[in-house]
């Protein structure tokens, strides 16, 4: 599924699911600022209790605010806690 | 020459042309009843206007029997084919697109400006978009093109939109003129019959036929249009839905069964209501979502590193891959 028909006749790069397959997407969320202090980087964090918003959109002209295109497909919250001092 | 030599000539050419129909028709299917369409005689005159085209294929009079269904229909974007989602008119906007990114750019397109578009300019689009747009004269691409103009720049021109609303994939497209893919195996559709799953009379005046289409509930009746890729017979090949092709070369071979109606008419509860990416129901068939996250801080010796790591996992359900058209 490409850009604009007629543009192109071919698939040149296909980000679609395959039927039956199942992928992973894998998301790395720092949760600090960082800073530099007497010549050290030293990384505070935002916050020890904090909530993760996941949400799977169907953009089929690759933006959000694109009303009666876009569909959100599924969304989810997950509560998340980072014990004060380490774990 | 002379006359008793033209007469001869005459006589001659009459003759051949005699023996030729009787021999195509001799070489006909005997039970399709619609032998003079097939060597052309009857062919019906190219719609010359946008209201010719859709009143040859008006939705409306089936409505009287099927209300149900017409009302189903009447929610899908089949129904609303060239100008798009209701109060979007998206696909009349993409129209609009072609033509001036695409089309006015190609040196050898033969678009210089919108009015130079004809009916084989737009069957990039209207192969599957209204398919139909074939039985009609250059004259119906350009009043499309004019109303597409006119509502793309203008959306509150409802007259334009009316026009463009009017044109859709309607009833007979499936039921009649796309109901029939092998055409020398078994003839083309019959003007006069509906086809559906069994042979019938059918109470209608226009069509008092019910036919059997071999295909009506098999994935190719759709992937006609939901199709396989680039249109490799068209003078320049364009390429949207590939849903038919990675259902027949992806899903099937992995061992999957369902065909299109399966799944967008009956296990969706959606009927001629056939939907697609923008209905919760298919959504929620389409895919199925996992999704696990972890908090943590991460020591790298003497620095913390607060973190979060979510694994969202995607299975595709569906024939076909996602997204697609």
């Amino acid at each position: 599924m490409g850009r604009g028909p007629y543009e192109k006749s071919g698939l040149l790069r296909d980000t679609s699911i395959p039927p039956h397959k199942t992928i992973k997407e894998e998301f790395s969320i720092p949760v600090y600022t960082e800073k530099q202090k007497d010549g050290k980087t030293v990384r505070d964090i935002i916050a020890n209790d904090f909530t993760i918003d996941v949400e799977l959109w169907y953009l089929p002209y690759g933006r959000k605010d694109d009303s009666g295109n876009a569909q959100k497909w599924f969304t989810t919250s997950k509560a998340m806690r980072i014990e004060e001092g380490g774990k | 020459m002379s006359i008793n030599k033209k007469i001869f000539s005459l006589a001659m050419i009459t003759l051949l042309f005699d023996s030729s129909l009787t021999l195509a028709n001799e070489n006909l299917p005997k039970d399709n009843g619609h032998a003079q369409e097939l060597i052309g005689i009857t062919e019906e005159k190219k719609a010359q206007t946008i209201a010719e085209l859709a009143a040859r294929y008006d939705s409306a009079p089936c409505m009287d029997c099927h209300m149900e269904v017409y009302d189903a229909w009447e929610k899908s974007l089949h129904a609303r084919s060239i100008f798009g989602p209701d109060k979007v008119g998206r696909t009349a906007a993409t129209l609009k697109t072609t033509i001036e990114n695409g089309l006015k750019e190609w040196a050898f397109s033969g678009v210089k400006k919108p009015e130079d578009v004809g009916v084989k300019h737009l069957m990039i689009c209207a192969k599957c978009h209204l398919p139909q747009l074939q039985e009609a004269e250059d004259s119906v691409a350009q009043e499309i093109v004019k109303n597409v103009y006119a509502f793309v720049d203008d959306p509150d021109n409802l007259e334009a939109k009316k026009a463009l609303q009017s044109l859709n994939i309607g009833c007979m497209v499936c039921h009649n003129r796309n109901a029939i893919v092998h055409k020398w195996t078994d003839g083309t559709p019959q003007k006069d019959a509906v086809y559906g799953t069994k042979d019938d009379v059918h109470m209608d005046d226009k069509h008092p036929f019910l036919k059997q289409s071999k295909i009506m509930k098999e994935s190719i009746q759709c992937g006609q249009c939901h199709g396989l890729g680039p249109n490799f017979e068209l003078e320049n090949p364009t390429q949207c839905a590939t849903l038919y092709g990675s259902h027949l070369f992806a899903y099937i071979p992995e061992g999957g069964q369902a065909t299109c109606q399966e799944c967008h008419m009956e296990k969706s509860k959606l009927g001629h209501n056939i939907q697609s990416y923008r209905s919760p129901e298919m959504a929620k068939m389409a895919l199925d979502v996992d999704v696990e996250a972890k908090a943590f801080q991460w020591r790298d010796v003497s620095t913390m590193t607060p973190a979060a790591q979510v694994t969202v996992a995607l299975t595709n359900k569906a024939g076909h891959a996602i997204p697609d058209g």
